[in-house]
């Protein structure tokens, strides 16, 4: 269990993280979203004292600069590729296991894990992103930690790498183990969250699950097809519905639920070859929760073209 | 505290740099009495000076080749963190920022002591090959010069060691170990001698580098023709001029570590 309280941070003007407090349960994948800039690294270097700020974190109860071995009980990747250049990924792990009496079997053991065990010997700095990135999990689980904590782990891993991260992750907080992962791969987080830490310029935008915050940032539409949809239109508008024409003729309604809307055939007496609801993406529903939040926002193509003295193409 | 040891120890020995900055410091170290011996070829008797400066390999001549180097180590084990991004690991393996630099302290001191008596071992090995004998080795003054040797070479590995922690990097912790001996108090000593810089005078005993070297020196620290009578404190009253050099740029670099961000 993570408990995180009024996690501050400030850099000269800037406020990085804003008060934060939430709590991260074992027994499920927590993701952590937020537009770039949002301040999710800085959480995360708050809560394992890397960053001087103010709030306190707390790993079943214990700060982490109070834990004796800390490997054992939180295991964290942060930055990509924090190696020595010249010191063997072996090496690498051996000297964090050294401080944390972990053996060097465990190691070897890692390191098979995350399908390293051919380069072991070999130096890092040679190492691709997605290959970093599983030397930082095996980092991370040297302890066979309760608690992770993962700033981006999907991070240059090719599909099947990701495929394999999700799984892990899943199987590991089955386990009952708690897991707090970063990512703005939202498919991902999709597929792998069971809860959200959303936030966004530092301030907490929401904390519950991931059909929660879809419900709470997304309108479900209605979507009704049939051979005379468009006599129910009238007499949707009249019970409040809004509705707009889909790609495919279909109707999609917002403002009703389905079974009004069904009812509403009934009476009018319409056929219908379709009547289903429609749920939006978390994409969607994190565009819609973060949009206002959004720190570093870029052009759109046109504008950017647009822009007297700005690139042209040939 | 032992698992910290333990994870600065494994730190050091899984850096190839380590060892091949231990061999150039030795073999440098070494140079200087098997240059002095093939020059000689072992027929002049060795005075108290002679013996010293073979045995430190010519640090005591100016030329500290093991201290830099050790100090380079001193600087790796802190400015290495910060230049390859490894003190966010290190930090998650062992987030008592006082227990890690503590660690860092005393397995880079044990490594440089060993190293510095292993060196001069080695050179009195070789004084003992061409001369036949090395006498008073562990008698004064030669015994207090070599212990003094000992001394100066830890507390310029500390001062590479505090830097490299300071600045968060490698090479600007280098330069100052470089600039700050060889140029800006030669340069401080050598105004000194001026008669309208002459005030410069009581200050060249504070000059931390120059005060060291009193640390190994036997009859005093040789300044040059003309320089005037700098009323050095003795060997262990300089070598406490140097360590408080090297104990303000640690508490310094030492209170910023606990403060700053990793």
């Amino acid at each position: 269990m993570i408990t995180a309280k009024g996690l501050y941070k400030r850099y000269k003007k800037t406020v990085a993280v804003d008060h934060l407090s939430f709590d991260v349960r074992p027994g499920v994948v927590t993701g952590f979203l937020g537009p770039n800039g949002a301040g999710k690294s800085t959480t995360m270097r708050l809560m394992l004292d890397l960053d001087n700020g103010e709030g306190e974190t707390l790993f079943d109860g214990r700060r982490f600069d109070s834990i004796r071995r800390p490997m054992n009980e939180v295991g964290a990747l942060l930055e990509a590729k924090p190696f020595h250049p010249t010191r063997s990924a072996r090496n690498h792990l051996r000297m964090l296991a050294a401080g944390n009496r972990i053996p060097d079997s465990r190691v070897d053991e890692v390191m098979e894990f995350v399908g390293l065990a051919e380069v072991k010997r070999k130096r890092p700095k040679g190492y691709s992103l997605g290959m970093a990135q599983r030397l930082g999990l095996a980092q991370a689980l040297l302890g066979d930690p309760k608690i992770l904590l993962l700033d981006e782990p999907a991070n240059g891993l090719d599909p099947h790498g990701i495929h394999w991260m999700r799984d892990i992750l899943k199987r590991l907080a089955s386990e009952g183990r708690t897991i707090f992962v970063s990512s703005h791969l939202l498919s991902e987080m999709q597929l792998m969250a069971d809860e959200l830490v959303v936030i966004g310029r530092g301030k907490m935008i929401f904390n519950g699950d991931v059909d929660q915050f879809v419900r709470d940032f997304t309108q479900a539409n209605v979507i009704v097809r049939g051979p005379r949809i468009g006599d129910l239109t009238a007499a949707l508008e009249a019970a409040g519905a809004e509705i707009a024409k889909g790609d495919d003729g279909e109707l999609v309604v917002s403002g009703l639920e389905i079974g009004e809307v069904g009812h509403v055939a009934f009476t009018e007496g319409v056929e219908l070859h379709e009547l289903s609801t429609r749920r939006a993406s978390l994409e969607e529903a994190f565009m819609s929760a973060t949009g206002a939040s959004e720190q570093f926002v870029a052009q759109e193509i046109q504008a950017a073209v647009e822009q007297p003295g700005g690139a042209q193409h040939a | 505290m032992l698992d910290a040891l333990r994870y600065e120890w494994t730190r050091l020995n899984t850096l190839r740099s380590t060892y091949w900055l231990i061999g150039i410091g030795l073999l440098c170290a070494a140079a200087l009495p098997t240059i002095f011996g093939l020059a000689d070829g072992g027929e002049t008797p060795l005075a108290p000076e002679d013996i010293a400066v073979g045995i430190n390999g010519g640090a005591s001549f100016g030329i500290p080749f093991l201290a830099v180097f050790m100090a380079i180590i001193g600087i790796f084990a802190t400015g290495h963190e910060y230049r390859h991004g490894t003190i966010q690991p290190t930090l998650t393996a062992v987030p008592q920022r006082n227990r890690l630099i503590l660690a860092k302290i005393l397995v880079a001191s044990a490594v440089t002591a060993v190293v510095t008596v292993v060196s001069m071992a080695i050179n009195a090995g070789i004084m003992l090959a061409f001369w036949g004998e090395v006498p008073g080795l562990f008698e004064d003054p030669v015994g207090s010069s070599l212990l003094g040797y000992l001394v100066y070479t830890e507390i310029y590995m500390l001062v590479g060691m505090g830097l490299g922690l300071l600045f968060r990097g490698v090479p600007s912790a280098i330069v100052v170990i470089f600039l700050m001996p060889l140029i800006i108090e030669n340069v401080i000593a050598g105004l000194s001698v001026i008669p309208a810089l002459d005030w410069l005078v009581p200050a060249i005993k504070f000059l931390p580098f120059t005060a060291g070297m009193m640390l190994m020196s036997i009859g005093g620290l040789e300044m040059g023709p003309g320089a005037p009578e700098y009323d050095f404190f003795g060997r262990w009253g300089s070598g406490a001029v140097f360590a408080t050099f090297a104990a303000l740029i640690f508490a310094a670099a030492w209170t910023l570590f606990k403060k700053r961000d990793a």
